[in-house]
C-alpha cells in the first residue's frame, strides 16, 4: 500500500497519498499516458461532503487556461465553480460521474476521478508542498465558511 | 357542464440527490391518488429535446396545467412558452408566500412600453408554474395546486386514481438562453453580442434563439449585456441570470473562493466580453473584445482563527439544509 500524508481539518484526518502531485485548487494530479488525470483531493471532499451533482462546461478537445471555470460540483452541504488546475487540452472527462457522482465520495483516489488534461505539469506541487499550502488556506477556508453561515 | 381540464407536470430533477427524488415520488403518488388530474412526469423541463416525445407530450395537454420543476417559475413558463406551450401565467398562493412582488412591478411597469408579450395573443388557459427548490415536503404544493385546480363533480371525482403517465426520454445536459417576452423590447443588444449564431428574428422580427445548441456551454454574456434582464440561463448559479428575480440568500455554501474562483470587481459588461472571449477562444476564433486583466486573488488572510471544520459542519448540519 502506497504511503500517505496527513492534515488534520479539526477532528478529521484527510489523507494525501505520496504517489502522486497536486495542483493549488486541491486537486490531485497523475500521469496517464501522455495526460495528466485530475480528481479532488480529501481537502476537497471533506468541505463538500455527499456530491450530488458534477457538470462540465467545457467539452473534450477544449484548450483550456489555468484557473479558467470548467464546471461546478454540487454537494448535500455546498456547492462551488471548479477551475482549470493547469492550462492544456481537456482530453477527457470521467462520464461516470455524470450519472453518478458519488463515486467522488466513495473513491477520491481512484474511479472518482473527475478530468484529465494534456499540458505541462510545471504549476503542480509534491504532496510536502501541497499539505503547506493546505496549512496556509486552511484558516482563510473556516473564515469563510463561518461568513456564509453567519449571513 | 364540462370541467375545465386541469393537468400536472412534474419535470425531474438532474441530480441524484435522494431528497429530491423522494419529493418528486411522493408528488406523483399523491396527486394520482387525489385523482383531481392528469399526472405527466418528464424529463428535466430545460434538457427537453424540443421534437421529442416529451414536449410533444406537453403540447397535447390542453387545458390548465401546474408545473413543478426544479427551476424558477419565470424559467418554466418561458421554456414551456418556447415550446409552443402557452398561456397566461397564473399564480398560487406559493407565489404570494415568496413575495414575487418585484417580479410583478416591474412586469407592471412594463407594460405597455414595447414589450414582445404585449404584442401576442395567448390561448385560453392558465399555467401555474411551481419551483420545486423552495420547499421539502409535497404538501406546499399539493395545497397551492388544490387551490387553482377546478372543483371536480362528485361522480368523476369518485375517488378515482388518476394514473402517471411517465415519458422517458433520453436527454443529455444543454445549455442556451431563455428569453422572457415580458420583458424584451427587441433591443437587439443579444443579436449584436452573441457572436455564435444562437439569435436570431422570427417572422414577426422578434428576438428568437434561433438556433440554441450553437450556444457556448457555461456562456451567459448575452444575459448580462441584455438591458432588460429578460435573459435567462436557468442552470446559472448566479441568481439573477437563472431567472430568480427574488435573492435566493444563499442556500448553499459557496466554496468557489477556495476552489480557485479569482475574484474581481468587473462589471457586467467587462465579465460579458471576457466571457464571450473565453468562449471564443474554445471554438477556436479569436477573441473580439478587449482582453481583461485577470483579477489577482485575494491574499490570504492569517490570524489566530480556532474554531474547526466539525463545529462548522455541525451547525450545517443542525440548519438542516
Amino acid at each position: 500500500m502506497s504511503t500517505s500524508l496527513t492534515f488534520r481539518m479539526g477532528q478529521y484526518e484527510a489523507e494525501f497519498p505520496t504517489d502522486r502531485q497536486y495542483a493549488w485548487n486541491h486537486m490531485w494530479a497523475q500521469r496517464r499516458g501522455d495526460a495528466i488525470r485530475f480528481g479532488l483531493t480529501a481537502y476537497a471532499v471533506r468541505l463538500l461532503q455527499d456530491v450530488y451533482f458534477l457538470d462540465w462546461t467545457v467539452a473534450p478537445g477544449a484548450a483550456l487556461q489555468l484557473r479558467q471555470e470548467i464546471g461546478s460540483i454540487e454537494s448535500k452541504k455546498a456547492e462551488s465553480a471548479l477551475f482549470a488546475p493547469i492550462a492544456g487540452v481537456l482530453v477527457m472527462v470521467n462520464e461516470e460521474l455524470l450519472l453518478d457522482p458519488s463515486t467522488i465520495n466513495a473513491d477520491k483516489y481512484g474511479e472518482g476521478w473527475l478530468l484529465e488534461i494534456r499540458g505541462a505539469s510545471d504549476g503542480l506541487l509534491p504532496p510536502e508542498q501541497y499539505l503547506e499550502h493546505l496549512a496556509e488556506v486552511w484558516p482563510l477556508a473556516q473564515r469563510t465558511i463561518k461568513g456564509q453561515l453567519n449571513e | 357542464m364540462m370541467t375545465r381540464r386541469f393537468s400536472v407536470v412534474l419535470s425531474c430533477g438532474q441530480t441524484l440527490h435522494p431528497e429530491r427524488q423522494a419529493l418528486e415520488e411522493q408528488l406523483a403518488d399523491q396527486l394520482a391518488q387525489a385523482g383531481q388530474c392528469d399526472v405527466l412526469v418528464v424529463p428535466h423541463l430545460y434538457d427537453l429535446n424540443a421534437a421529442g416525445p416529451g414536449v410533444a407530450a406537453l403540447q397535447d395537454l390542453g387545458g390548465d396545467l401546474a408545473v413543478l420543476a426544479w427551476l424558477s417559475p419565470r424559467a418554466s413558463h418561458w421554456i414551456l412558452d418556447r415550446n409552443g406551450i402557452r398561456g397566461r401565467r397564473g399564480r398560487t398562493r406559493l407565489d404570494e408566500d415568496e413575495k414575487l412582488a418585484a417580479d410583478e412591478g416591474q412586469s407592471k411597469a412594463a407594460k405597455g412600453t414595447g414589450r414582445v408579450a404585449a404584442t401576442r395573443d395567448l390561448p385560453d388557459r392558465t399555467i401555474y408554474c411551481l419551483d420545486l427548490r423552495r420547499h421539502r415536503s409535497p404538501q406546499p404544493y399539493l395545497d397551492a395546486i388544490r387551490q387553482v385546480i377546478p372543483a371536480v363533480p362528485a361522480r368523476e371525482a369518485g375517488g378515482e386514481v388518476h394514473a402517471v403517465r411517465r415519458i422517458e426520454e433520453p436527454v443529455g445536459r444543454r445549455w442556451y438562453p431563455v428569453v422572457d417576452y415580458s420583458r424584451c423590447t427587441d433591443c437587439m443588444e443579444c443579436i449584436d453580442f452573441c457572436l455564435f449564431g444562437v439569435y436570431g428574428v422570427d417572422e414577426a422580427e422578434h428576438v428568437l434563439v434561433e438556433l440554441p445548441d450553437n450556444c457556448r456551454k457555461g456562456c451567459p454574456a448575452c444575459s448580462r449585456v441584455c438591458p432588460e434582464n429578460a435573459i435567462m440561463f436557468p442552470q446559472h448559479k448566479t441568481p439573477a441570470i437563472a431567472g430568480d428575480l427574488r435573492e435566493t440568500g444563499g442556500l448553499k455554501l459557496d466554496l468557489s473562493s477556495l476552489f480557485g474562483a479569482a475574484e474581481g470587481l468587473l462589471n457586467d459588461l467587462d465579465v460579458a466580453v471576457r466571457e464571450r472571449d473565453e468562449h471564443l477562444l474554445i471554438a477556436g476564433q479569436r477573441p473580439a473584445g478587449k482582453a481583461d486583466p485577470v483579477p489577482k486573488p485575494r491574499a490570504s488572510e492569517t490570524g489566530s482563527w480556532g474554531d474547526d471544520l466539525d463545529k462548522l459542519i455541525d451547525r450545517l448540519d443542525a440548519m438542516d439544509l
